[in-house]
């Protein structure tokens, strides 16, 4: 055995948008070791909330990450509802859910991108940010935004969706899911792609279960867990849902539970827009947070299970709010998923973990 | 699976059993939060299980305390630990990767222990209207506690007019602002004590 070496990996990196650093302890190309490092671009955003009140700071939680930015916005209203008792119409739930959704499949197209471009599959990347496109449209069509949508109140949504839209929706998704097919059955059946994947910084289900993962990166090693399998809000009404699971633990497993996801997502919104009920879209929150009040909640982000906490202090600012991002959550099972690989692995499985720094570093 | 939340006490003595015994049954640890407070922390343990988010409050945590780390039983917990310790200055023990204070890269110590000026003004403003509003019904419990006493002296029969007056009077004082109460008080003793004079 040779001599152990550590190898720096990041801040910036190729496969990296977002710093994070890795000190890879490496004996022979062997990876015996890791010790993550975040905290460079650390924004203190959870300490705003006192400055900004409940109303103002939905705009903040949504500028927290870029991708995941309807989702943040989504959480917050959700966990300030209930602190403070505020029941949502039927409609803004199901509105909700349909931007929900449709920034799911933006941020796993997204991802597919990176990780396409990564292998080296340029004109791939090229097709999937295409696909990724006809989404950001259908945002700006129904929001006027195409990545911060600031579409999400406190007592529900600010705009409508009308029925032309929401069957031009459906039209779009149904273009896109034949497309997606297509590029997701050359992805899967490459023999190249196999060869890196396959194998590569296996998880078990006893390894996921024990360091607590969440999300795709937990999914691919058959933990069944999805927040949206709780039935809160419009997912209730879903004639059913179950998570996406596979039970290989490896980069392979991690592509194929992202890539049947988009599809799940799609399903989804077909389904709430046949469904959806006519009504109000917003009711009317007055007051504040009782002083010492505090509501916990969980929402399925695009990389997992993002938990928020509020408590109220009497005034219009909460005492305190707080964020915990999948990718923090997921940090201890991809120290488990590189130690032992193989040196040139490394980036091949960060990627299929798709760490977001930035909501990491809220 | 249906979804609830619940927030319990715990003893700071009792977390690390406690987490030993929440791996043991099976349960997922979702996160560790800390909550700033005057004298010290809330720390907010979070575990999950077939639906049931559990919110364990240790409160009231003193800024010097040692707290025991959970990470030994659920390595996820070394981010939070490692955070709480950057940001709140809370001492965590045998945390299992432990960054000794360079988890995030921050130009104040302990950022989230400082209390803003806008924090200071929401808690000054809340704790007023707390006050106002118990003061309101402290008054309104003594105006009908007087009113009720004055009306049963108004109805003995050997009760003199002067002593109803100063019942009457009494009545209105109690359904006053304290302060302002006081004033009046202050104000009809002594110009009793000049008419004495």
């Amino acid at each position: 055995m040779g001599k152990a070496t550590v190898i720096p990996f990041g801040p910036q990196h190729p496969v990296l948008p977002e710093p994070l650093h890795l000190d890879l302890v490496v004996q022979d190309e062997t990876v015996i070791d890791c010790l993550p490092q975040i905290g460079f671009i650390h924004r203190g955003l959870e300490k705003l909330v006192e400055k900004r009140d409940y109303n103002q700071f939905i705009y903040v939680a949504e500028r927290i990450c870029g991708i995941c930015a309807m989702g943040h916005s989504l959480g917050y209203a959700e966990t300030v509802e209930e602190l403070m008792g505020v029941e949502v119409p039927k409609r803004a739930e199901y509105l909700r859910v349909i931007w929900h959704e449709l920034s799911r499949i933006h941020s796993h197209l997204l991802w597919l991108g990176l990780a396409a471009d990564a292998f080296g599959f340029e004109s791939l990347f090229m097709h999937c940010w295409r696909l990724r496109e006809r989404v950001l449209d259908l945002f700006e069509k129904t929001t006027g935004g195409r990545v911060i949508l600031s579409v999400v109140k406190v007592g529900g949504v600010v705009r409508d969706i009308d029925g032309a839209m929401l069957r031009e929706i459906v039209a779009v998704l149904e273009g896109l899911e034949a497309e997606y097919a297509t590029i997701v059955s050359t992805l899967l059946t490459d023999a190249s792609i196999k060869n890196r994947t396959v194998g590569v910084g296996v998880i078990s289900h006893e390894e996921a279960l024990d360091l607590s993962m969440v999300g795709p990166f937990a999914r691919a090693s058959a933990v069944n867990y999805d927040c949206r399998m709780l039935g809160r809000g419009a997912y209730g009404d879903l004639s059913d849902f179950q998570p996406i699971l596979d039970t290989q633990g490896d980069c392979y497993a991690r592509i194929k539970v992202r890539c049947s996801e988009v599809l799940q997502s799609i399903a989804i919104i077909k389904e709430l827009v046949a469904k959806i009920p006519t009504g109000d879209i917003a009711v009317d929150v007055k007051g504040s947070p009782a002083d010492g009040s505090q509501a916990s909640n969980v929402l399925e982000q695009p990389r997992g299970e993002c938990y928020y906490y509020a408590r109220g202090n009497g005034s219009k600012n909460l005492e305190r709010m707080r964020m915990r991002t999948p990718t923090s959550q997921n940090l201890a099972g991809m120290v488990a998923a590189l130690k032992g690989c193989d040196l040139a692995d490394v980036n091949m499985i960060i990627l299929t973990i798709d760490p977001c720094v930035s909501c990491t570093e809220r | 699976m249906e979804f609830t939340q619940v927030f319990e006490p715990l003893a700071l003595d009792s977390l690390h059993d406690f987490a030993l015994s929440r791996k043991e049954d099976g349960w997922r640890y979702v996160q560790t939060l800390a909550v700033n407070k005057d004298d010290g922390v809330d720390l907010v343990y979070s575990f999950m299980k077939n639906g049931a988010l559990v919110n364990s409050v240790i409160s009231d945590v003193p800024r010097d305390a040692e707290v025991p780390s959970i990470s030994d039983a659920f390595l996820a917990a070394f981010v939070f630990e490692n955070e709480i310790h950057d940001l709140f200055g809370v001492r965590i023990t045998d945390i299992a990767i432990d960054f000794e204070g360079n988890f995030y890269r921050v130009s104040e110590e302990y950022p989230m222990t400082i209390i803003s000026p806008e924090q200071l003004a929401a808690r000054e403003k809340a704790a007023k209207i707390a006050a106002a509003k118990a003061a309101k019904e402290r008054a309104a419990a003594n105006a009908a506690e007087a009113s009720a006493e004055a009306a049963a002296e108004a109805e003995k029969p050997s009760e003199d007019e002067e002593a109803r007056k100063a019942a009457e009077l009494e009545a209105k004082l109690a359904a006053m602002d304290p302060e302002k109460a006081a004033k009046v008080r202050a104000a009809m003793e002594a110009r009793a004590k000049k008419g004495g004079e």
